[in-house]
């Protein structure tokens, strides 16, 4: 099977100030399947925005392979990075970032204002799943921190988006909001979208089916590899709480049956054949 | 990829664009305003200023417009010619062909009535409905008797048709008034008397007026008679006024322009607040912009919702500068007698207010073009950063 999005090798350098480069990120092997919630931890300053930014097509590996659905996309023109993001990428930030000049549903409908055809209704039925159907034409100012956060949730899944990249989706909540959110991610998560959320926070890692953990540009347990044990103890832990992920992932299978999301059951399945035949790692291949 | 697009998807674009530019715009509305205002401003001058030197030039033009028309021949004094005769005038008859020819004896008198008395040029003319009109009386197609007497002089001495007038010493009645001329003509006929040519006893005329149509007509009938007339012999000099016409309508234009020009520099000025404007605009939204952008608007599309900010800026001032113009215009007319209608009415002063319009928004667009383009090429990246 194919990864929503996998990182092969990929490092990043920036031009630093002195001389030397600045390796925000180094060779850095991930990825992640669908269905997937992956939460990236770590200190500041150790590249997790990076790795958010390169994952979300904002910005080119230095070296290394960048897959997007199993397609190449390490170097794309900026019209066809647009494209991709705008395709399968849905973002979601810290500080929200609605637009306030823009209500609610046009907000959510933003990725394809500029689109023939209407998608008010698609913007609308999305608010509406997110308990928003009554906030269509409120503008951004008039909602809570918690109702924006939605609002840019719909947004994001406004074009059926492959991953949903998340950088600090509840640094701006308060615990209770925080998890509610996640809880959406979780839904979201279960719908086959693979989400990835860049956190400091210890509740994202709750609701997280991995964890991975950045240090200085350096990542460790970015790919699943159960068989292999190549992460050590943390990719072991990893791989643990993937199984856990798993089943929350089915039971909320089970509970979605009732109202009949095809999409989430067939990802399901997907995802059980390929446990045997484990996911080659690119560090393999090479 | 662009290639196939069409006209309408084009159109289709700009719908939202608009929409979006118009909600950023109300945002900071003190700000727009005064942007809006600038441009109002310099689209005033340019129209204002634009149609003031129009309507100079169309009135000179109105005034002087004639006597491109009118072509003085008189004998040449330096080749010891002193009078035209009567073969002289026929020879120019046959050079000009079509238009009038009106030889004239010149003299100057006294003349006078019981309104008292001035000193008058006094022509002898036989044909005087060939290149004057009468406003009281009526002119005879041949001058046999009677003074016809010019509206300056007329009105001097307040004379009308069937009065008597003493010229040199001798009583002749008035047969005719002139209408006052409405250009600017070498012989003068509101200053002068015209006679019948039996009043004068001199043996050759002393000029010799050609009056045609155009100034074109007037250029070619010079042109026949310099090459007819004076082909063996230089027996004529010729004034011309189409020349000096041409050189007053250059000064008009040279006038007209000075004026949009600096119509045009309070326009550069509303341009350069615009750019200003854009640019803090630009700067302030820079994370809004890096928001589309990241979530897949392409940069086209972000240079179309900034284009279309400071094209509405421009045309919401081009619009308001218009009509300010023809207001302003309509009032100067009202509270102006002098200012004559059919001159503010021309269909050339719609083309100045047509300029400014185009002018205003094209201020707009070309002014907001480097921030848009600054802002729509800016990586995301960098914008999102905080």
């Amino acid at each position: 099977m194919t990864y929503s999005v996998e990182l092969r090798g990929v490092t990043k350098r920036y031009p630093g100030g002195g001389g030397e480069p600045v390796v925000a990120l180094d060779a850095v092997d991930f990825a992640v399947e669908p269905g997937e919630f992956v939460a990236v931890v770590g200190p500041s300053g150790s590249g997790k925005s990076t790795l958010l930014n390169v994952l979300g097509l904002l910005d080119d590996p230095t070296e290394g392979q960048r897959l997007l659905g199993g397609t190449d996309v390490t170097s794309l023109s900026v019209a066809e990075r647009t494209a991709a993001r705008k395709e399968s990428i849905g973002f979601v930030f810290q500080d929200f970032h609605l637009l306030p000049t823009l209500s609610a549903v046009e907000n959510v409908a933003l990725p394809t204002a500029f689109d023939p055809g209407d998608a008010t209704d698609r913007a609308a039925d999305l608010l509406d799943r997110f308990g928003l159907g009554d906030r269509l034409d409120h503008d951004p100012s008039e909602l809570s921190g918690g109702q924006k956060q939605r609002v840019a949730i719909a947004r994001a899944l406004i074009n059926d988006p492959a991953v949903l990249l998340a950088d600090e989706p509840t640094g701006n909540l308060d615990t209770e909001t925080g998890e509610a959110i996640l809880a959406e991610f979780e839904r979201v998560r279960a719908e086959g979208v693979a989400v990835i959320a860049v956190t400091h926070d210890p509740l994202v890692e709750e609701y997280a089916d991995r964890v991975v953990e950045l240090t200085d540009g350096v990542l460790v347990g970015g790919v699943v590899d159960k068989g292999r044990d190549r992460g050590g103890d943390e990719g072991v832990d990893a791989a643990e709480r993937d199984d856990t992920g798993r089943d929350d992932a089915e039971r909320n299978d089970a509970e979605r049956d009732d109202t009949g999301r095809d999409d989430a059951e067939r990802n399901d399945a997907e995802r059980d054949v390929t446990e045997d035949r484990r996911p080659v790692t690119p560090s393999e291949e090479r | 990829m662009s290639g196939d697009r069409n006209w309408s998807g084009w159109l289709r674009g700009w719908r939202p664009a608009v929409s979006m530019a118009g909600r950023n715009l109300r945002r900071n509305r003190v700000r727009t305003v005064l942007a809006v205002l600038g441009v109002c401003i310099g689209v005033l001058a340019v129209a204002a200023l634009g149609i003031f030197g129009n309507v100079l030039a169309l009135g000179a033009d109105d005034a002087i417009g004639d006597i491109g028309t009118q072509v003085v021949v008189s004998p040449n004094a330096d080749a010891g010619v002193e009078s035209l005769s009567e073969a002289d005038v026929a020879a120019i008859r046959r050079a000009v062909g079509e238009p009038a020819v009106v030889p004239l004896y010149t003299d100057n008198a006294v003349v006078g009535s019981a309104g008292g008395q001035t000193f008058a040029t006094v022509y002898g003319v036989e044909e005087p409905g060939l290149a004057f009109e009468a406003a009281d009386g009526r002119l005879p197609e041949r001058h046999r008797r009677g003074a016809i007497v010019g509206a300056g002089i007329a009105e001097d001495l307040g004379l009308d048709a069937g009065d008597t007038v003493e010229i040199a010493g001798r009583q002749i009645r008035v047969v005719a008034v002139l209408a006052e001329s409405q250009t600017f003509s070498p012989v003068a006929p509101d200053d002068a008397v015209f006679l019948p040519e039996s009043a004068f006893s001199a043996d050759g005329y002393n000029q010799v007026l050609v009056v045609a149509e155009s100034g074109e007509a007037a250029r070619t009938a010079a042109d026949g008679i310099r090459e007819e007339v004076n082909a063996r012999e230089e027996r004529v000099d010729l004034f011309e006024l189409a020349a000096v016409v041409d050189e007053i309508n250059g000064f008009f234009d040279l006038l007209s322009r000075f004026l949009l020009g600096l119509g045009a520099i309070s326009l550069v000025v509303a341009g350069v607040s615009i750019l200003n404007v854009m640019l803090m605009s630009t700067v302030e939204r820079r994370q809004e912009i890096g928001v589309m952008r990241a979530v897949g608007v392409t940069r086209r599309d972000v240079l179309r919702v900034l284009l279309a900010e400071a094209g509405l800026i421009g045309a919401a001032g081009a619009a308001a500068g218009t009509l300010l113009t023809v207001l302003l215009v309509a009032g100067l007319v009202v509270s102006t007698p002098a200012v004559d209608i059919d001159l503010v009415l021309d269909p050339t002063n719609g083309y100045y207010l047509l300029l400014a319009l185009v002018f205003g928004v094209g201020v707009g667009l070309v002014s907001g073009a480097y921030p848009a383009w600054k802002a729509a090429n800016e990586r995301p990246v960098e914008a999102l950063r905080s």
